[in-house]
């Protein structure tokens, strides 16, 4: 029994197949069926959801409505501005996104894509596109890098502070990336660990493997519950940084 | 293991291009909906509220409409009723001046009539009174008329008047 084996079949990517495009390779992987999986929820069910008039529907359209409206109120609006209700849709989406592909890796046969480094950068590349598109649309190129040093900083700390500050937007999305990336991760990490356990604990007598075996699945039981809640709070960080950030990037006062 | 912490291009090309993908049609078939219908009910929510709000309002000045002609009304029955009561009193003390004179009027006529009856009774007293005791003189008169002494006394009279009288003396 080979625990190194059991994790990257668990939690490393499956790729099926290769599509080259040009200088790029683009596989179809497990994580990539997630990801097709949630687009399909996020672009059948959503709007189907949405224009219902069902009554047994009305609870699921009222707690997406409730959490479009809190992302609205709480999050955009109070770190964008009034301006910043038109990106409501954009968190929205990426608030959806990001919560639908950490559930499913909680669903048996299920693998949760923002356990995927490749994944999380990409969204973290978007959130440093927006970052970057809000406050030059908001200042103009030339306002946008002439704020990013904050103000009442003296002038020969210029030549210092303006690098840190580019640096620092990159390191912002890194930072975003890799906390997705590692929260997900973790979980999976701790429950196939207590599961092992079993077996490592067999290995010294099945009595033993039979006594731990309780123990173990009380505890993954407990981190699966962990995970679910984790899978709401990181997508709610995910976007509440990402409009922190970018709130930042269009109001530099 | 080094597969979880290098990130494969290709992967990250899908997630972008998924997720740009994602944003645009989502908002347009989800969110705009969705956030159309909030707004259309917040709207409507605002308006009832404003409405209920003016509704209100009329109300209240109505209220204070009805309470402002309520007292009013309550002022004019009171002043009217001390009005009445005045005039009762007026009228109260008129009557009883008037009885009071109407008294007095009875009172003086009655003792008029009292004293013109006493009057009358004394006068026809004094008359009955009078009679009688004519009438009893003239009993006691007729019980002690003697006729000598009357007689002396007669002729004694007549010599008398005789004597001062010369011019009727009977003999001459």
């Amino acid at each position: 029994m080979d625990l190194k084996l059991i994790l990257e079949h668990h939690i490393v990517d499956k790729v099926w197949a290769w599509l080259a495009l040009g200088p790029l390779r683009l596989p179809f992987s497990k994580h990539l069926l997630m990801m097709g999986i949630t687009s399909l929820i996020l672009l059948v069910v959503f709007p189907l959801l949405i224009r219902s008039r069902s009554t047994a529907l009305a609870p699921f359209r009222a707690m997406l409505e409730m959490t479009v409206l809190f992302l609205r109120d709480e999050i955009v609006v109070p770190n964008l501005g009034h301006k910043g209700a038109a990106y409501t849709g954009y968190f929205s989406t990426l608030f959806f996104f990001i919560l639908i592909m950490n559930l499913l890796g909680l669903v048996p046969y299920g693998a949760s894509a923002t356990g995927n480094l490749a994944v999380t950068a990409g969204l973290a590349l978007t959130t440093f596109a927006l970052i970057n598109f809000s406050g030059i649309k908001e200042q103009g190129l030339i306002g946008y890098f002439a704020h990013l040093v904050p103000k009442g900083v003296p002038a020969w700390l210029y030549p210092l502070m303006f690098p840190i500050e580019v640096m620092g937007i990159f390191i912002k999305t890194f930072a975003l990336c890799i906390r997705l990336f590692a929260n997900m991760i973790a979980g999976h990490i701790v429950i196939l660990v207590f599961i092992c356990f079993i077996f490592i604990f067999g290995a010294f007598g099945t009595a033993f493997g039979f006594l731990v075996a309780p123990v173990s699945v009380g505890l993954v039981l407990f981190t699966l519950l962990l995970e679910l809640l984790v899978a709401f709070l990181q997508a709610y960080i995910f976007v509440t940084l990402t409009a922190i950030f970018t709130g930042a990037a269009m109001h530099p006062h | 293991m080094e597969a979880l912490i290098r990130p494969e291009f290709g992967l990250m090309f899908w997630t972008i291009l998924c997720f740009g993908l994602l944003v645009l049609l989502l908002s347009k078939t989800a969110w705009r909906p969705l956030l159309q219908a909030v707004e259309e009910r917040e709207r409507a929510i605002k308006h009832d509220r404003r409405s209920a709000e003016n509704a209100r309002a009329e109300a209240e000045k109505i209220k204070a409409e009805l309470e402002a002609g309520l007292a009013e009304l309550k002022a004019g029955i009171q002043a009217r009723m001390d009005e009445a009561r005045l005039l009762a009193e007026k009228d109260k003390d008129l009557l009883i001046e008037e009885a009071r004179r109407s008294a007095a009027v009875i009172v003086e006529s009655s003792r008029r009539e009292i004293e013109a009856q006493k009057a009358e009774a004394v006068r026809e007293l004094r008359g009955k009174v009078a009679e009688l005791s004519i009438m009893t003189a003239e009993r006691i008169l007729m019980k002690q008329l003697d006729h000598r002494a009357n007689t002396d006394l007669a002729s004694k009279y007549l010599a008398e008047l005789e004597k001062e009288r010369p011019d009727l003396k009977l003999e001459n």
